[in-house]
């Protein structure tokens, strides 16, 4: 009973915690721009989390080891420097837009400039931290993002052609703009899947203290709750393509964003908007910035968890502190929230080789997983569609910040 | 026993399972007419950075100087005091009295001042 209680519980957070300043833009973005078009990257990108994040429980329930301790075991400390840079450098630069997200939430309900509101969120993060332990930190976030639901009850009441969605998820070249397309295409991957989410997702699971004969559980909570994640960025995509586009409004702002819940919220629609970006954003603040402490207590063997005393793991609490402080920090710069978000997710895409070939290669070390190796189709789609990815991130960004 | 695959990087806890850290570095010890032994593993982010590039742990060992925590560090442990090698590597100290923990603690004394810490 309780691993069926799990089960659903993991299935809505999981739902509840998918969307977040990426997945938003991006599909916005795409939907505005090139209508149901780019459904089949939102596919293919969920595809990938979905298999990574099953990867993830896996190693955790197997070998008790989040990603990051595997890595440094079974690579060393030399190779590791490469992902341990580059995922702390787009953790801070993706938590600043996150809280960006946030202030521009917030300032979407008070009219008062999202600056003034980045220090506060800030604050509330780190509170929410030091306050928390990680089963109400998890599982409050997925249930407060249930209110991202709203972009799929906005998609279904404008009434998509079933025809046309389902065409959409065929890849397809675009009739205008190719670079801006393949540049969203990168994106939208980049948003869906951030490296953050793998090792927050296995050190989760360590902390749950999930075990081998659960495996069923971590498999059907990664497969049903990312799929059905993907749905409410479908939602997005959709709602963005039927309102969006056709008047011809693109998605240069949150604010603008805002605009495609009007026909079927009207009134309602500005502070359901604000209150979708600024739950998701939030939720995935949070876990962000407890993966970057996370992340460097696995590396260095530092004592670390949520669920202990904070003074019990000093070094932890500091390391997810100084992140969040950096953050904070870029995002009073006044970057436009908007542009860092794409920025950090493109670049996601980039470094994601460094991060996903690793994990296959441990994937299919007994030494850590036994007998629960991958399978080889899993294997070549993962290492294909990455490295696919990341050629394709190379290429188009240069075009896309040059051409924009 | 692979020292590279089945050592190196391991996680270090003390004999009350308190984690260390990870074994940063090796010491062998050069025989004549025999091949080196192990004599000790290291613990300390210095010989960690010495590792990855001479130059980075001469920074490392520069910050950690500047911030007066250097003493005793790296903790270099005998292998006579290593208890077990499994998945993680015991040993027969307390991470408390060892230069392991002279950041932690040092952390530690200000987050205790904030409400909430424990």
């Amino acid at each position: 009973m309780s691993a069926i209680l799990d089960l659903v519980l993991g299935v809505v957070t999981s739902i509840g915690g998918f969307v977040e300043a990426g997945s938003i833009s991006t599909a916005a973005q795409a939907g505005s721009e090139f209508g149901f078009q780019l459904l089949w990257a939102i596919a293919v990108a969920t595809v990938m989390l979905a298999m990574l994040v099953e990867m993830s429980g896996r190693l955790a329930a197997v070998s008790r080891r989040s990603l990051a301790a595997a890595v440094r075991e079974r690579f060393g400390i030399h190779f590791q420097m490469v992902p341990l840079t580059a995922e702390l450098i787009i953790d801070v630069l993706l938590l600043a837009a996150e809280i960006g997200g946030v202030a521009i939430a917030v300032k979407l309900l008070t009219a008062v400039g999202f600056q003034w509101w980045v220090l506060p969120i800030g604050l509330l993060v780190w509170l929410v931290l030091w306050t928390l332990g990680f089963g109400p930190i998890e599982y409050g976030i997925g249930l407060l993002g249930l209110v991202t639901l709203c972009f799929v009850y906005s998609a279904w009441r404008l009434q998509p052609a079933i025809g046309d969605i389902g065409a959409a998820f065929v890849p397809s070249l675009p009739t205008h703009d190719s670079t801006r397309y393949a540049y969203l295409a990168v994106s939208i991957v980049g948003a869906t899947v951030s490296p953050y989410l793998l090792n927050f997702y296995a050190a989760g699971s360590v902390e749950e203290k999930l075990t081998e004969k659960e495996l069923w559980v971590n498999r059907s909570t990664a497969y049903l709750g990312m799929c059905f994640g993907g749905v409410v960025s479908m939602g997005v995509l959709v709602t963005s393509a039927m309102v969006l586009g056709p008047r011809h409004i693109i998605v240069d702002s949150y604010e603008q964003a805002a605009l495609m819940f009007v026909p079927v919220f009207q009134q309602w629609a500005v502070p359901l908007f604000a209150a979708a970006l600024g739950v998701g954003c939030f939720g995935a603040a949070v876990e962000i910035t407890l993966n970057s402490g996370y992340v460097c207590s696995q590396v260095f063997g530092w004592s670390w968890g949520a669920n202990k005393p904070r003074r019990d793991a000093a070094r932890f609490t500091s390391a997810f502190t100084i992140v969040l402080i950096m953050s904070v920090a870029l995002a009073l710069l006044g970057f436009d929230p908007l542009r860092l978000t794409l920025l950090s997710v493109a670049l996601t895409v980039v470094i994601m080789p460094a991060v996903v070939l690793p994990f296959l290669v441990l994937m299919n070390d007994e030494k850590y997983v036994k007998q629960h190796t991958s399978t080889a189709i899993g294997n070549g789609l993962l290492a294909a569609l990455t490295v696919a990815g990341a050629i394709m991130a190379i290429v188009v960004i240069p075009l896309e910040l040059l051409g924009g | 026993m692979d020292l590279v695959r089945d050592l190196l990087d391991k996680r270090v806890v003390d004999r009350n399972g308190r984690e260390m850290g990870r074994v940063d570095s090796l010491i062998l010890e050069a025989r004549e007419g025999a091949p080196p032994r192990l004599a000790a593993i290291e613990l300390g982010p210095a010989v960690l950075a010495n590792r990855v590039h001479r130059l980075l742990g001469r920074w490392v060992a520069a910050l950690e100087h500047g911030f007066g925590v250097d003493e005793g560090r790296p903790l270099r442990i005998p292998v006579a005091a290593v208890l077990e090698i499994q998945d993680h590597v015991k040993v027969d100290l307390a991470f408390g009295e060892t230069s392991a923990a002279t950041v932690e603690q040092r952390l530690r004394r200000w987050i205790r001042s904030i409400p909430g810490s424990s």
